[in-house]
């Protein structure tokens, strides 16, 4: 891939995030993302409009922006937009590029890139020392009815370039 | 009516009781679930590269046609469902989320054994079958319909789609229990679902509230199961 490709623009993650620039260049500046975005349930102030505009006026992104960081898919700001524009899209474009994952991101694609399935007992292993650190253990005996061991299934047919993708946690 | 079916990854696993569940209520209502062959992971949210992800439920959508399943595709899990949706682009067979064919019209033919009434329930629908509005089921009161159906008591119309925040579960697990504890707190009774992100989240930051899947409620109503 040439390293014009690669760079962090709006062109390129417009590219990756399935659309064109013309796609999130309609945004009208409104701030609706910002008002409907579940991040401030967190009381941490989000604002999507800023970080699409970084992009337009080509400033280096911080890899701490609240809406990096916590961005949870939950498309309000796609429903409350007038445009319909897709921020989550553009969110999750963003962080592959930056290669913003934790270890049980990472462990997820891992299993797809060797199953073609995401098989959580692998998972669950490859991502344990995250999940002590984390404090996830004091849930496990909530999580008694999700135990279901059975061996993993090999997909056919997954497609080379994709298990490729999968294993290196990289866009193409 | 004869389905391809897509149980996605969770529900081979953590969540496969909603697949037992949902099996058996298709079965009730004369429809068959045939699982998609070699079916692959739909890679969730964990693609940057949108293309890539497309492209694994493309496939998916492919080894589907092999089936010959007229009616179209069942997908469960609501980000598998989403993705199936973007990635068939209205050209092939449809996709279908199971709550859109389970309507009043359709579980009316059921047979009720048991009823719902003194019981509280709040429907939680969280975000992808609400939104975006493209891939939203269009009915988002069927859960609501049956429930009150049989005599129970809707609470929780302000937080059902709210999001709980399971996508940040294994990222920021603050931010989960924080969105969760806002759900939980914001409703009333026992929390019926359909997805297991969510069913993930709320049950490990609930203390003492029953979170069941929609077909655990189906299940209990038809006598199924004895209790919920």
């Amino acid at each position: 891939m040439r390293a014009s490709e690669q760079a962090m623009t709006i062109e390129n993650l417009a590219r990756l995030a399935g659309y064109e620039r013309k796609d999130f260049a309609v945004c009208l500046g409104c701030k609706i993302c910002g008002s409907v975005c579940t991040i401030n349930d967190l009381s941490v102030a989000a604002n999507p409009q800023a970080l699409l505009s970084s992009l337009f006026l080509e400033k280096e992104l911080k890899s701490d922006d609240p809406v990096l960081h916590y961005c949870t898919n939950c498309y309000n700001c796609t429903s409350a937009c007038p445009w319909h524009i897709r921020i989550p899209e553009i969110v999750r474009a963003i962080k592959g590029k930056m290669g913003l994952e934790t270890p049980f991101e990472k462990a997820f694609k891992s299993s797809v890139g060797i199953w073609g399935r995401v098989y959580e007992p692998y998972v669950f292993l490859k991502a344990l020392p995250f999940l002590v650190r984390g404090g996830y253990l004091a849930y496990l005996t909530r999580w008694r009815e999700y135990v279901n061991f059975h061996l993993p299934h090999k997909v056919r047919n997954v497609g080379g370039a994709r298990q490729k993708d999968a294993r290196g946690g990289k866009a193409r | 009516m004869r389905y391809a079916y897509y149980p996605g990854c969770s529900l081979t696993g953590s969540a496969r009781r909603l697949d037992r569940g949902l099996k058996k209520i298709f079965a009730k209502l004369g429809h068959e679930l045939c699982e998609i062959p070699e079916w692959n992971c739909c890679g969730a949210f964990e693609f940057g590269d949108r293309g890539a992800l497309i492209e694994l439920s493309k496939t998916n959508l492919e080894k589907s046609r092999a089936l010959n399943a007229g009616e179209g595709v069942v997908a469960p899990c609501p980000a598998c469902y989403k993705n199936l949706r973007e990635a068939h682009g209205g050209k092939t067979q449809a996709v279908y989320h199971p709550l859109e064919l389970l309507g009043e019209e359709v579980t009316g033919s059921l047979n009720i054994q048991n009823d719902l009434k003194g019981q509280v329930f709040t429907p939680y629908y969280g975000c992808l079958l609400m939104r975006p509005d493209e891939t939203a089921i269009r009915n988002k009161e069927v859960m609501e319909s049956f429930i009150t159906r049989l005599g129970g008591e809707i609470d929780g119309a302000k937080v059902k789609a709210k999001c709980c925040g399971g996508n940040q579960f294994f990222i920021n697990k603050w931010a989960t229990e924080k969105l969760s504890h806002a759900v939980l707190e914001g409703s009333k009774g026992m929390i019926v679902l359909f997805c297991p992100l969510c069913h993930m989240a709320l049950t490990s930051f609930s203390r003492d509230r029953k979170i069941v899947y929609f077909t655990d409620l189906l299940l209990y109503a038809t006598g199924e199961r004895t209790r919920l």
